[in-house]
């Protein structure tokens, strides 16, 4: 839910319900690293209802679109991590293996090398 | 189109891997990105767990709504959670929720005919759908299986009896921790941590081994073969500064230089074993990208419009 003016739509506070510090304050901080956005915060007016308030103000384009491309960035980066993530527990399995079949070719060799001394 | 975008892409690094728990690196992002995963890995990835029991024989110690209780809190392995719907969306059942598209059935018959007292655990709770168990925590490291029965439910005596049947609903920790899946997920900022070598050199041992025994966590030690100070292992360090209080107390303060890197974390993860911790964190992700699609597409709905065109016209006296 959004409430602005209709003449000066650089200017917005969102409305979100059942949403928390979770992504708010996520949301936020994406919002203060694009250069389009002079003011950006998030509030909750009571803790037990559930709803978040956060205000866009832009150098001139419209807030609504600024917000869009933030939550749009956001997913890209979760997007991200979760192949990181995926590449680095095979990377993990695949290195664990790999020890785990030195250890076991070192402790058969280091008999040989033991039997031959 | 934005201009510059500042954004950063976050890279990961695992340092442990287990079932039910998992350590790794997270560099390159920001605090408020940290805490969301840590906040949906607590309270919003949905896992499977016991919700409507209805009971026809106990004649046990305990009353009927105390082991309704411990039966909701026993964790059952959820992979099939994420593809499952909510009970009060299906549209399979006639809305009480009791359906295999939106629930599973279990039964329990307990019934102690010894002398000795009975266990009643968590294995002799039936599924009806062999992939939602009771997390089975048997450890095969040696001990005997008679010692691993797990979670136990009541103890019986001789002519008592148990006897139910409970159905699993999917659910987030929000709604109760029961559902929650994660044991403890924390992050913590990872410590770079300068010696400054210079003033090192001006203490005696034993000021250095003073020094070293003051953290209350082993962060430092002394190098045998060089006798200098080095770091052995920073991410004990906790962020209390007992080293630098006693660096300034031996009137050497910026002997050392500790600092938080404000976009490295460490996370450690402990599952429940209702989903794996790799699983974990992937579907902490997957439900991120869910709820940020919501607000997005939330924007594009024009009941909005309508409502504040017509309070807009309202104010302008329309």
């Amino acid at each position: 839910m959004e409430h602005g003016s209709f003449t000066d739509n650089s200017v917005a506070t969102f409305s979100l319900t059942d949403e928390d510090h979770t992504i708010a304050n996520a949301v936020r901080f994406t919002l203060n690293q694009d250069p389009r956005v002079t003011f950006c915060g998030y509030s909750i007016s009571h803790p037990l209802e559930a709803r978040v308030n956060i205000r866009v103000e832009t150098t001139g384009g419209p807030a609504r679109e600024v917000l869009k491309d933030a939550c749009q960035n956001l997913m890209l980066m979760c997007r991200h991590v979760r192949c990181t993530f995926d590449k680095a527990v095979e990377d993990f399995k695949a290195s664990n293996a790999v020890k785990a079949m030195k250890i076991d070719s070192q402790d058969s060799s280091g008999d040989d090398s033991e039997e031959s001394e | 189109m934005e201009g510059a975008s500042y954004q950063r892409f976050p890279r990961v690094k695992i340092r442990e891997l287990k079932d039910d728990y998992a350590k790794f690196e997270l560099h390159d992002t920001d605090a408020s990105m940290a805490n969301a995963l840590r906040r949906v890995m607590i309270a919003e990835v949905p896992t499977i767990a016991i919700d409507l029991v209805e009971i026809e024989v106990n004649s046990s110690v305990l009353n009927d709504e105390f082991i309704a209780h411990r039966l909701g809190l026993i964790p059952l392995t959820s992979q099939r959670a994420m593809s499952m719907r909510f009970s009060r969306d299906c549209d399979a059942c006639d809305g009480d929720g009791q359906c295999e598209f939106c629930s599973v059935e279990f039964h329990l018959r307990a019934k102690c005919i010894s002398d000795q007292t009975l266990d009643v655990t968590s294995k002799d709770l039936y599924s009806s759908d062999h992939t939602v168990v009771p997390v089975d925590f048997t450890d095969y490291a040696g001990y005997e299986s008679s010692e691993q029965r797990g979670i136990i439910i009541v103890k019986l005596r001789r002519g008592q009896e148990l006897r139910l049947r409970a159905i699993a609903r999917k659910g987030i920790g929000k709604d109760h921790a029961k559902w929650s899946p994660a044991a403890t997920v924390t992050f913590m900022y990872e410590p770079e941590i300068h010696i400054n070598e210079d003033m090192m050199d001006t203490l005696t041992l034993e000021e250095k081994q003073s020094f070293v025994d003051s953290s209350p966590t082993r962060v430092f030690d002394i190098d045998p073969n060089t006798q200098q100070v080095v770091v052995v292992d920073p991410e004990a360090y906790t962020y209390d500064d007992e080293v630098l209080k006693k660096a300034e107390a031996m009137g050497k303060p910026g002997l050392v230089e500790i600092y938080a890197k404000e976009d490295s974390f460490i996370f450690t993860i402990e599952s429940t074993g209702a989903v794996k911790a790799s699983q974990l964190v992937l579907n902490a992700i997957e439900i991120l990208k869910q709820k940020l699609d919501a607000v997005r597409l939330s924007e594009d709905t024009v009941e909005a419009d309508d409502q504040f065109g017509e309070l807009g016209a309202h104010m302008r006296g329309g």
